[in-house]
């Protein structure tokens, strides 16, 4: 037996899914169409995310979808070089990030198509989705276009 | 707040250290009836027993919660037992519970303990279980982030508005071992103090934490005897008595962690809970911070006002934290010099409160020792719950 197949045998090696509230249907759903959705309260326009199923500034259940722009600023990042989850040692080295959206509300994410070491804070960043299965597509970020 | 009429009378407490040899219950035993001793009370003089929750292990969970502990021990006066969970802030809910069974009459004397076994625990399990705890299933879980990461992100942040060097950083360990190296306790006992140079010669886990800046799980176990105050005045032994208290809520979801507003609350906490120790921040001779990582100790020492805006690191580094330093620091060297015990961890830094205010610190002991801060955090940083502990009462 291999090393690798001990690995897989004594862990769980499969890639984790997110835990899907009802509420948030429809956020992985634009998700599966490349669109950033963030929800939005018609009764005091608040921005909204993560996903509620009543809006947490005024307990409204008038809440709406809204395509974001996509375009967010690295607040902080971090990494991972080591002592991640086995289900995560393929994609060794990562970097995990919270961006800010333009929109206002702040996301952990992942920074790709960038060399860790050229990743700042402050950096500006854009929207890309990287699919896991056929109904979840997690929004990654990449530096922005120029 | 609460109004903080109880002390800490008796205490127990087994080495921090790796023992698969040793049962949960068997620790429990051992923790518990030296508490009870240590109290000057008998076994049936105990009201009532809470246990701070173990993480990870639910099979004690279960028995813990399902009243086993007060047969076990025939603590035949016993009224009612229950399980606490707050994660880091557990044992300092078990201690408000405590003060209301005493208040309300449920009690005289409360049995507060701890007991996790990390070691028996099955490797995938254990990183199952902190790979989920304290993070967000949907929303941050399935990006591959850790707990490592959450605090690599806060240090990144913090350093980047500071200017704070990875050099002053990895000095936190330095003072955190000092202390633990003291600390017969400690799983670091004996062993040699780590140059902040050293310390970022380990391997980097993720930016901008190193191995030695993380923790090692551990095994261990602790307990508390809790009465009021006026009962622990009229007994006359050593004892620690609650003098104040106040908390903040954060967020469960590191993502949603205003880091502002976290400093505030730091600050604030601190503020009220000295303020309602009738003290000021002068007269605090322990810092008795519990964070689990040694990354935000240069956080919290600002938060503190006892470093400015951006020299928590260089304090650290100018080993003012350290033994022989001018500002006593978590003096069992939180979890990176203790060992890491899950929930265990806050327990532990309560008994070494009561230690340090009844005077048996030996070696570690900080001399004349009349009032300790102390706060514990739960979860990944959900909450931040400051206490006044002092030698005597108001």
């Amino acid at each position: 037996m291999t090393t690798q197949n001990a690995q897989a045998e004594q862990f769980d090696m499969t890639r984790p899914l997110p835990i899907v509230q009802p509420w948030s249907e429809a956020f992985w759903a634009g998700a599966r169409e490349g669109k950033l959705l963030l929800q939005h309260c018609k009764e005091c326009s608040a921005t909204i995310f993560y996903p509620r199923k009543f809006c947490p500034e005024c307990w409204s259940a008038d809440i709406e979808w809204r395509q974001a722009s996509g375009k967010a600023t690295v607040y902080t990042f971090s990494t991972a070089y080591d002592m991640v989850e086995p289900r995560f040692w393929a994609d060794l080295p990562y970097t995990i990030a919270y961006v800010d959206l333009a929109e206002g509300p702040r996301m952990m994410t992942r920074i790709v198509d960038c060399a860790p070491e050229d990743i700042k804070i402050g950096m500006e960043v854009e929207v890309v989705f990287h699919k896991l299965d056929d109904k979840f597509y997690l929004p990654f970020f990449r530096p922005a276009a120029k | 707040m609460g109004a903080n009429k109880i002390a800490i009378i008796g205490i127990g407490e087994v080495p921090t250290r790796t023992m698969p040899e040793r049962s949960r219950w068997d620790i429990i035993y051992d923790t518990c009836m030296e508490a009870v001793r240590d109290s000057g009370l008998s076994k049936n003089d105990i009201g009532a027993v809470i246990s701070t929750s173990p993480q990870a292990q639910p099979q004690l969970t279960a028995e813990l919660a399902f009243g086993k502990l007060p047969e076990e021990l025939g603590l035949e006066n016993c009224r009612d037992t229950c399980v606490v969970n707050a994660g880091g802030a557990g044992t300092s809910n078990c201690l408000r519970l405590a003060e209301q069974y005493i208040a309300s009459g449920v009690a005289d004397a409360v049995l507060v303990h701890h007991v996790t076994v990390h070691s028996t625990i099955p490797i995938p399990d254990l990183i199952a279980f902190f790979a989920k705890a304290g993070v967000d299933l949907q929303w941050e879980y399935p990006f591959g982030s850790t707990y490592n990461i959450i605090m690599g992100l806060m240090a990144n942040r913090y350093m980047h508005e500071t200017g704070c060097t990875p050099l002053q950083m990895a000095s936190v360990v330095t003072a955190l071992r000092s202390w633990a190296s003291r600390d017969p306790h400690s799983i670091f006992y004996g062993k040699a103090v780590p140059s902040p140079e050293k310390v970022l010669e380990s391997s980097l886990l993720n930016t901008p934490l190193h191995k030695r800046e993380s923790n090692i799980l551990a095994d261990g176990g602790c307990a508390m005897v809790v009465v009021s105050t006026e009962r622990a005045k009229k007994m006359g032994k050593p004892a620690a008595y609650k003098l104040g208290e106040s908390v903040r809520y954060f967020s469960a979801t590191p993502m949603m962690r205003d880091m502002e507003k976290m400093v505030y609350g730091l600050r604030d906490t601190a503020k009220e809970a000295i303020a309602q120790a009738g003290i000021t921040s002068a007269d605090v001779d322990i810092w008795n911070v519990y964070l689990a990582y040694p990354l935000a100790h240069p956080i919290m020492a600002e938060a503190l006002e006892i470093a400015p805006f951006g020299q928590g690191g260089q304090y650290f580094l100018e080993g003012r934290m350290s033994f022989g330093g001018d500002i006593p620091w978590s003096t069992i060297g939180d979890a990176p010099g203790r060992g890491h015990t899950g929930s265990g961890v806050s327990a532990a830094v309560y008994v070494e409160t009561a230690r340090q205010l009844m005077g048996r610190a030996g070696e570690r002991q900080v001399p004349d020792c009349a009032y300790v801060y102390q706060n514990t955090s739960g979860g990944s940083g959900f909450n931040n719950i400051a206490t006044i502990w002092g030698r005597d009462p108001k």
